[in-house]
């Protein structure tokens, strides 16, 4: 495995967008980009796909469903208290309640799981290519498994689309 | 396919069909059961005015946000505003038939009850039309004056017009909030006169937007598929969708903060409105009304592929469309029928007042260039995309 990578700093977007264009059509894969803020066809460059959405909708369900459940065991079942002559059963009542914990549920069971998948815990060591990747710039990350006249294209793509700084560098592949 | 929407000749005979056998069951109605039949024309004439109202306020926000998504597909909203005017006439009629629908109209009702005689410096006939006509006066206005603007945009051009259009809708919106609380307290919360609920004009103001949102969609989508608006697709269909949502969304919150405190309070006199809902074959209403206008429509777009597909959406729209139906019944009907009705009667009404929203829509589809042609955000709507 090789352990030289391209990276390509950017100040704008837009000049971001044009570089993932140009590679995308010369068939050079792109091994990770860091963006300030979401950009969507930054994510779709890589080719990862979320399945975060439907993992969520099913803690929102069984999260709903459960506390229904809960609230029914404890005012029904478990200790029913006469308040002003109403049943015990108080489904509107419990609405509100289900809202409110189906979000803290949908949260934080998201939470978890995004730590997990993603391998992020608390204490972890933290990997940063370039230290300003997390900061203002558009960072993008080339694997050079490709041969010379190639990332010699690939430098070249880049330094068109706008890149503010190219630089090779050496570190473990990332993930 | 050429910049100007042409009324197909099927459609301009449907629609004035539509309203010949519509005046055919009216005048029967109204001949053999009037209470009935006023009922249904407030409610019939309400629910196309809350689309027309909808439509309006979702024309005007889209100014004042400066959305640019919307921009192509703002002649629809705009041919909606149209009924306004004649909403406001008929609605006008309903000086003859206030002794059936509003029981603060009884002088002898009004002697022997002190909660209504407390509120008879607002509620008398004079005032109450007063009221009546100055929002409908408003209203006119107001639409014609954002009409104009558009229209004027698509002869000269310039931003100027788009300026202008911006603070009109500002303008508009802060009228509209007023206006059509009078509206809704005037017209449908006065049935039930003893009950109040300060949640109410804003409740039926989301179902208004609500419901006005559903219908541009629908019309968007059939118009789409006569192969006007070749433009539309799939982000357009998102954010059609995304309004949709978050409509039903407040829709059913603001539905069910009304209901959840006066069922949680239990006074007497507010608890006796919803008593009367779940009694005499009104309780299939009140719940399928929260079926339909929200649960359905909530799960159903969670999901991306829905919200982008154009067969599914269009169903919903017109699944939406009974929802308007349904929750209007269940605040009109209770307070002046006492038991559910539904027969020939409510569906020759509905037919015949359909039959009129679509012959002035289509006229006044018709009567401008479909895509607006110097709106400053027109290439930003056209090449719409988002994730």
């Amino acid at each position: 495995m090789n352990n030289q990578h391209v990276i390509g700093v950017f100040n704008e977007e837009d000049e971001l967008l044009s570089a993932i264009h140009r590679v995308k059509e010369a068939g050079i894969k792109i091994a990770e980009i860091y963006t300030p803020y979401p950009v969507h066809e930054a994510i779709e460059a890589i080719g990862k796909k979320s399945r975060f959405t439907i993992a969520a909708f099913l803690f929102g369900f069984a999260g709903a469903i459960g506390i229904l459940a809960f609230l029914q065991y404890t005012a029904v079942y478990d200790w029913p208290i006469n308040y002003g002559g109403k049943p015990t059963n108080a489904f509107p009542s419990f609405i509100v309640v289900t809202i409110v914990l189906t979000i803290l549920t949908i949260t934080l069971a998201s939470l978890f799981t995004f730590s997990v998948r993603a391998k992020v815990y608390p204490g972890k060591e933290y990997f940063m290519p370039d230290t300003r990747s997390t900061d203002d710039k558009f960072v993008i990350i080339f694997n050079m498994d490709q041969n010379a006249t190639e990332s010699s294209l690939l430098i070249q793509m880049l330094r068109e689309s706008g890149a503010s700084e190219i630089f090779e560098k050496q570190f473990q592949p990332l993930t | 396919m050429e910049n100007h929407y042409t009324i197909p000749k099927n459609l301009k005979l449907v629609s004035v069909a539509l309203i010949i056998v519509g005046a055919i069951i009216i005048t029967y109605a109204f001949i053999t059961q009037p209470s009935r039949a006023w009922a249904n024309l407030l409610l019939n004439n309400y629910y196309f005015l809350s689309l027309a109202i909808g439509a309006s306020f979702f024309f005007a926000i889209q100014y004042i946000t400066q959305s640019g998504w919307s921009s192509m597909f703002k002649r629809v909203p705009e041919a909606m505003m149209a009924y306004i005017p004649y909403a406001g006439i008929i609605m006008l009629m309903l000086y003859f038939g206030m002794h059936d629908l509003y029981h603060w109209t009884h002088p002898e009702v009004v002697d022997s009850d002190v909660l209504i005689q407390h509120k008879t410096p607002y509620l008398n006939t004079p005032f109450f039309l007063i009221r009546l006509v100055f929002v409908f006066i408003v209203w006119t206005i107001m639409t014609q004056l954002l009409k104009r603007a558009s229209q004027a945009e698509d002869k000269n051009g310039g931003l100027k017009y788009f300026e202008r259009s911006e603070f009109l809708s500002k303008v508009y919106i802060f009228l509209l909030a007023i206006t059509f609380s009078f509206a809704t307290f005037d017209w449908i919360m006065s049935i039930d006169v003893h009950w109040f609920s300060t949640i109410f004009s804003l409740k039926n103001f989301v179902a208004a937007f609500y419901h006005g949102a559903v219908v541009i969609t629908l019309i968007v989508i059939l118009l789409n598929e006569k192969g006007y608006f070749p433009q539309l697709n799939k982000s357009h269909l998102l954010d059609f969708s995304r309004y949709i949502f978050i409509l039903a969304i407040i829709w059913g919150y603001f539905t069910f903060s009304q209901f959840m405190i006066i069922w949680y309070g239990n006074i007497p006199e507010e608890t006796e409105y919803y008593a009367h809902r779940w009694e005499n074959g009104f309780e299939f209403i009140f719940y399928s009304n929260f079926t339909i206008n929200w649960f359905i429509p909530f799960v159903l777009l969670l999901s991306q592929a829905i919200n982008k597909n154009i067969k599914a959406l269009k169903a919903i729209c017109i699944l939406l469309l009974v929802g308007q139906y349904l929750d209007l019944y269940e605040q009109i009907f209770p307070g002046v029928m006492h038991y559910a009705v539904f027969g020939i009667v409510e569906i020759g009404f509905f037919l015949g007042f359909a039959g009129l929203f679509t012959f002035i829509t289509t006229k006044a589809l018709a009567s401008s260039p479909l895509i607006p042609m110097n709106h400053p955000y027109l290439e930003e709507s056209i090449h719409h995309h988002v994730h």
